[in-house]
């Protein structure tokens, strides 16, 4: 409070010298005239921080992936915070091109690097996409996504390695999460087998449901609740003191999201990266050498989201030979690989000219690509066109290491 | 659907409108030069290309109102693109209004007449570092942060720093001569430029030279520089860069008041020393910035970050030191440089103040040494006298041997019976009227767009008309951004 004062002084310094007629003015605008721009119903969406966005120059726009690829202008931030201050405001319709826009977001929090405010432009757009389900007018095939996602509890059709069943009893229980199950079964199955070289007592959940993100994202937000619930529940009445999760949006999600709306998960919450550190520096795992170079690419949901830059880049480290590369942007300031916010499936053009605009930086350095999110490692193998270069998970590469 | 045009209003309407056939025409000219998906009429696109970042513009978004629609937006990839575009323009007798990446403060590419809209987003490539000569050649579409991190990989710096580096074009900047917070060492845009390409009015491409400098007559591309799209679209552009500096020193000193704060500076140029960075803050704007600078209280405090080659910037320290101590200058030492350095882009003050119907905005003048004080002085009191005005202040921050510039910051709301914009304007005028009457000049790298244009004619006298004469043979149809400048 003393330091708000403070750092008001000047302000009221000013006021107090102001003549009684602007010094009312002045406290009766900063008290009321807010009111005037924000809408007098309750929303999801927080227009008061969507009007703060709307009003700033577009500080964040040079590292939005999507305005970086895309033509047109309201692509930027804050221009898609234009667009929906006026939807919220009831100016323009809930309608067409304007609703389409708020979907077109990679989630990548890069702009909540540079925002004075410390928005997320997905954050801000989840709501307006929550006010979009609650007027019943959310696109046709996102509907489609949610009632699959809630019969078959994954996004994608493909079928899934199938869980153990003994997860009652293990202290460590290893969320897959859907897209690794389905997309790239390879890092599971490594991921198991290095858990079991570890010999720590650890299983999978056996009714493991999709942890949520798409539908949050999405602006799902009744179905979200019944996947927290489930999977909480789950993960509670285990004996689970560690969840480790080998997608960093899963961890971020029981992390984070889980415990805004009253689900509180009793383990430790992990990303697979900082758990396999953690066992080759307790000698439960000895990388035995690899030689090559790697080039390691940050995703957005573990740099930014959870603040894990080093620990994959210590695992990297801690295998001998292994020579690991940087990318300019890398660390927080890394660039997005397309496949966040569910951009892979509301936009995928604009989604896989993003993840060739990374590949590309990531080529100019060298070809073997390592990286430690399922989405990413997707979407490089999407991008990797010419074949020219190889994509790891971080897993495969330490299991490779000890294979050697 | 509430479309613009019906459910609020449009703030400049175009008198003519284009006829339904004109438009077909038009539209299908301009899908076949630069492709259907570089072309777009939609409403979407059409709202959000009607406004800059000017304070009018963004009280308009709170009233729901868009202050003008293009009648399309192109994305041209190329200089025959552009010069097509423009070749039609003219033909149809179409405006055409040039488009960054909008973060101008005075209404510059506001599209006040309708018409084309050109963003060069799709021409943002550098295309060529050349290491010997020290010089980068790169497109206008190109957003500043982008050139200059791809130029920090390669072990360089443009040393352009503005605080709109995050979201405005390296066009954008040459069109309104930029300047950057690190200006004082490494010149303002209009100083880094090399050489350019530009398309004309009419579709004329000219291209100067890449040479150091020559003696060649009148230099033609420089009359692009400032002209804010009147003139036409700078499509390419070789400008200077430097060795990334491998050394920074932070300094920073309080003194008692703006005279003597002014001339420590004085002193420090005249000894033939450039900082990168000056900014020397008057009491209020320090006490706003710098409440935690307890040695600074009530003072104006000095912020300087000299930096370059090792040796150099140890010896330039040790100067400037020396200088400042022998002015009474108390020492704060590097904390406050670091505050601005991790505060120098948080523009809040018009998210958080325009809602409450508070204004702020900022003027910026530059004058030279033997009027400067007279200058501050007068332009704080003549914004303070504006009924309603709450605070005033000021900070100077880019330098010169010859003179300074003056950033003004005002902030006050309108008092009972005036309109927002009314009071808005009542400072501008009060502030413009006082820099002329001190004998300063009324930007210093803001540009004129629509805001400063009615003070133009008296800040350039005879040159005003010539600039219309110009302007008038170059584009005798006044298709370029018109209405802006008060061509």
């Amino acid at each position: 409070m003393l330091d708000k004062i403070k750092k008001y002084s000047w302000l009221i310094d000013s006021l107090m010298e102001a003549k009684w007629s602007t010094k009312k003015e002045v406290v009766h605008n900063f008290l009321n005239a807010k009111k005037k721009y924000v809408p007098k119903e309750k929303t999801n969406a927080k227009v008061g921080d969507i009007l703060k966005c709307a009003l700033c120059p577009n500080m964040c726009r040079f590292d939005c992936p999507v305005a970086r690829v895309g033509n047109s202008e309201a692509l930027t931030p804050a221009a898609k915070s234009r667009i929906a201050y006026l939807m919220e405001m009831g100016e323009i319709d809930f309608s067409g091109e304007f609703v389409d826009l708020m979907y077109k977001c990679a989630g990548c929090d890069a702009s909540r690097e540079w925002c004075p405010f410390d928005f997320s432009v997905e954050d801000l757009l989840v709501g307006v996409r929550e006010d979009i389900v609650d007027k019943g007018l959310a696109p046709k095939a996102l509907l489609e996504l949610k009632d699959k996602l809630e019969k078959n509890h994954q996004i994608y059709d493909q079928s899934l390695i199938p869980p153990d069943t003994e997860a009652e009893k293990a202290r460590i229980l290893y969320f897959m999460g859907c897209t690794a199950r389905a997309k790239v079964p390879d890092v599971v199955n490594t991921n198991i087998k290095l858990l079991e070289k570890s010999g720590l007592d650890f299983a999978t959940i056996p009714d493991e449901w999709c942890c949520g993100a798409p539908l949050s994202t999405l602006g799902f937000k009744d179905s979200f609740y019944k996947f927290a619930e489930h999977n909480s529940r789950l993960i509670n009445k285990s004996k689970c003191r560690t969840l480790v999760c080998d997608c960093p949006e899963c961890a971020y999600v029981f992390r984070e999201l889980y415990p805004k709306i009253g689900f509180r998960l009793k383990a430790e919450i992990l990303p697979m990266n900082q758990f396999l550190l953690r066992l080759v520096e307790e000698n439960k795992i000895k990388p035995a050498g690899l030689q090559g170079e790697f080039v390691y690419h940050d995703p957005c949901a573990l740099s930014r989201k959870l603040n894990v830059c080093s620990a994959p880049r210590e695992l990297l480290k801690s295998i001998p030979g292994l020579e690991l590369k940087e990318t300019y942007f890398s660390h927080r300031e890394t660039r997005c690989c397309g496949m966040g916010g569910m951009l892979g499936i509301t936009n995928p053009e604009i989604s896989s000219k993003i993840g060739e605009s990374r590949i590309s930086e990531l080529k100019e350095v060298c070809s073997n690509i390592v990286t430690a999110c399922p989405t990413c490692e997707l979407a490089f193998k999407n991008a990797n066109k010419d074949k020219k270069v190889k994509v790891y998970d971080i897993s495969e590469v330490l299991l490779k290491s000890l294979e050697k | 659907m509430n479309t613009p045009e019906k459910g609020y209003g449009v703030v400049y309407r175009p008198k003519k409108k284009l006829s339904e056939k004109k438009r077909k025409t038009v539209f299908k000219r301009l899908c076949d030069i630069v492709g259907p998906e570089n072309f777009s009429d939609k409403e979407i696109d059409k709202i959000i290309y009607s406004r800059d970042f000017w304070p009018i513009a963004l009280r308009w978004m709170l009233e729901r109102k868009v202050p003008a629609l293009p009648d399309c937006v192109v994305w041209p990839e190329n200089t025959k693109q552009i010069s097509d575009i423009l070749k039609l323009a003219n033909e149809e007798s179409i405006p055409v209004v040039p488009f960054g990446e909008a973060s101008g403060v005075l209404g510059g590419m506001i599209p006040v007449k309708g018409g084309i809209l050109v963003d060069l987003k799709r021409m943002n490539k550098i295309l060529k570092i050349n290491d010997k000569d020290l010089t980068v050649t790169a497109q206008p579409g190109l957003n500043l942060m982008e050139l200059e991190r791809l130029l920090n990989k390669e072990g360089y710096t443009m040393g352009h720093s503005p605080q709109s580096i995050y979201c405005s074009s390296l066009g954008g900047n040459l069109a309104t001569r930029a300047a950057g917070q690190f200006s004082t060492k490494y010149g303002k845009i209009d100083d880094m430029l090399i050489s350019l390409e530009a398309v004309l009015p009419q579709g004329e491409v000219i291209r100067s030279k890449t040479v150091p400098k020559s003696s060649t007559g009148p230099r033609i591309d420089k009359m692009m520089l400032g002209s804010e799209g009147t003139l036409g679209i700078i499509t390419e552009a070789t400008l200077k860069i430097w060795p990334y500096p491998e050394k920074k020193e932070l300094l920073s000193y309080a003194f008692e008041g703006m005279e003597s704060g002014l001339e420590c500076i004085r002193k420090i140029l005249r000894r033939g020393i450039f900082p990168a960075v000056i900014r020397l803050y008057d009491e209020k704007e320090t006490a706003f910035r710098f409440y935690q600078t307890g040695k600074a209280k009530d003072k104006c405090l000095l912020v300087l970050v000299l930096q370059g080659d090792k040796e150099l910037v140890e010896l330039e320290t040790k100067v400037s030191q020396d200088v400042c101590r022998k002015h009474e200058g108390i020492e704060c030492g590097e904390g406050p440089v670091i505050h601005w350095f991790e505060t120098r882009f948080n523009v809040k003050e018009a998210s958080d103040f325009a809602p409450r119907e508070i204004i702020f905005d900022t003027i910026e003048v530059s004058v030279t040494w033997d009027k400067s004080i007279e200058l501050y002085n007068s332009m704080i009191s003549a914004m303070e006298n504006v009924n309603g005005v709450i605070v005033a202040f000021a900070h100077a921050s880019h330098f010169y041997p010859q003179g300074v510039c003056f950033y003004f910051i005002f902030g006050g709301t309108p008092v009972k019976g005036a309109e927002p914009n009314e009071f808005y304007t009542s400072v501008w005028d009060a502030a413009m009227r006082s820099c002329l009457d001190a004998g300063g000049s009324i930007s210093h790298h803001h540009g004129i767009g629509l805001m400063r244009a009615r003070w133009l004619g008296e800040e350039l006298g005879q040159s005003f008309e010539i600039l219309k004469k110009i302007k008038k043979s170059l584009d005798p149809k006044n298709i370029m951004n018109p209405g802006k400048m008060g061509l």
